[in-house]
């Protein structure tokens, strides 16, 4: 069966750490799509005067005139283009960015996969995603500093499905919007490491260059999903000197806001933005959502957050 | 003169609870609107002036001319800030 993220790539080591990596991710797209990679010279490609889009290391453009999306990593060079309507990603490495394949994936080709893979409906959310006890599908969204990891670790430490700490993709299917985990290890800082006691006895896998300790679901007893339908919206922040995680209803449309907000390429490509937005629609009318402050009660409690939302 | 105003061909609308939400996506932003200003927006897909505008609030909602025209005229000027309306002057 031809996988549905093909690579193209004539340098043997970069294609094997593009596979790898896609491997790992165990995403599973319903259509196929390419990345066809060279490693070469990235200015070539021309220049782009388009107003960018900035993320830490990575710089989109999209719009008019030419259409399409263009991301450049400033790590090292490399430049992919997307042209209008294309599932292909065309994507050139400098052999500075080759010789950092592991880095350049996770932030310059984890970009480019999020917007080819918004080309056949799968749309980026920055969440946390799990199912719990109840069968309930939750997303746990919001910014660096929100608490996704520890709460995701802390919830697949009290056996829930846990799919990812951070990336998750939204589609339609059947009238219903699933999230879709990309699958990495839940990335520990020392703090969330110490609070999840059960983190202490699970070995974790050492990411260097994020500072962090990565640890699957299953190692801190739970277990791995790869989709959900989600009935729960939490929208989180770690509460300052709090002891008492709490819970604040949200509209449909206060819940809208937050998940442009947190899936903010809706933004770009105007042909695609009528469909992304309809699906952040669609989930705001589907699940509950809360504005949720996390305190350090949850660490001898769990529970305490699907109580909130009984 | 008369004056006819369109909403930017860059928005997107949604509706959700009566309300609604506008993402630009020639300015990247994004905010919340009340249902008369949603009405408003979906009705400036189509140049209109200040008067079809305030005839629309009355044929929709109970409120009488006056009052919607002013309801108008704020929330043109609203809008004048927030970069989503196109204007056409004829003379």
């Amino acid at each position: 069966m031809t996988p549905a993220i093909a690579v193209q790539c004539a340098h043997a080591d970069v294609a094997a750490a593009v596979r790898a990596w896609l491997a790992r991710s165990r995403l599973e797209p319903s259509a196929p799509v390419t990345l066809a990679i060279e490693v070469g010279d990235p200015e070539l490609v021309g220049s782009d005067e388009r107003a960018a889009f900035w993320q830490p290391g990575v710089v989109v453009r999209a719009g008019p005139p030419q259409g399409g999306v263009r991301i450049a990593w400033e790590t090292a060079p490399a430049v992919a283009d997307l042209p209008p309507g294309a599932t292909t990603a065309r994507v050139v490495l400098s052999a500075a960015a080759a010789a950092r394949i592991e880095e350049c994936l996770r932030t310059f080709m984890l970009t480019v996969l999020v917007l080819l893979l918004r080309r056949i409906g799968w749309h980026h959310i920055h969440a946390a995603m799990a199912l719990d006890p109840q069968e309930r599908g939750w997303l746990i969204a919001g910014n660096a500093e929100a608490g996704k990891s520890t709460t995701a670790a802390l919830l697949a430490s009290c056996g829930w499905a846990v799919g990812t700490d951070d990336v998750s993709f939204l589609t339609g299917q059947g009238g219903a919007v699933s999230a879709i985990a990309y699958r990495t290890p839940i990335a520990l800082r020392p703090g969330g490491r110490r609070l999840v006691q059960r983190v202490a006895a699970a070995g974790g896998v050492l990411l260097p260059e994020r500072r962090k300790v990565g640890y699957w679901p299953e190692e801190l007893g739970g277990r791995w999903i790869s989709r959900v339908e989600p009935e729960v919206i939490m929208f989180t922040s770690v509460g300052t000197g709090g002891a008492v995680t709490e819970a604040e209803p949200l509209g449909q449309r206060e819940t809208l806001i937050e998940l442009i907000r947190w899936s903010a390429w809706v933004i770009l490509e105007s042909e695609l933005a009528e469909q992304h937005l309809a699906l952040l629609t669609a989930l705001a009318r589907q699940a509950r959502s809360y504005r949720v402050t996390l305190g350090r009660d949850l660490f001898a409690r769990p529970a305490r957050l699907a109580e909130l939302v009984a | 003169m008369t004056t006819r105003y369109r909403r930017h061909p860059e928005l997107r609308l949604t509706a959700l609870e009566g309300e609604g939400v506008v993402l630009h996506l020639g300015t990247r932003r994004y905010f919340s609107v009340s249902e008369s200003g949603l009405a408003l927006l979906e009705a400036l897909e189509t140049a209109r002036t200040a008067d079809d505008l305030a005839r629309a609030l009355t044929a929709r909602y109970t409120v009488t001319l006056e009052h919607a025209a002013a309801s108008v005229g704020a929330f043109l000027e609203r809008c004048r800030g927030l970069d989503v309306l196109l204007v056409d002057r004829e003379p």
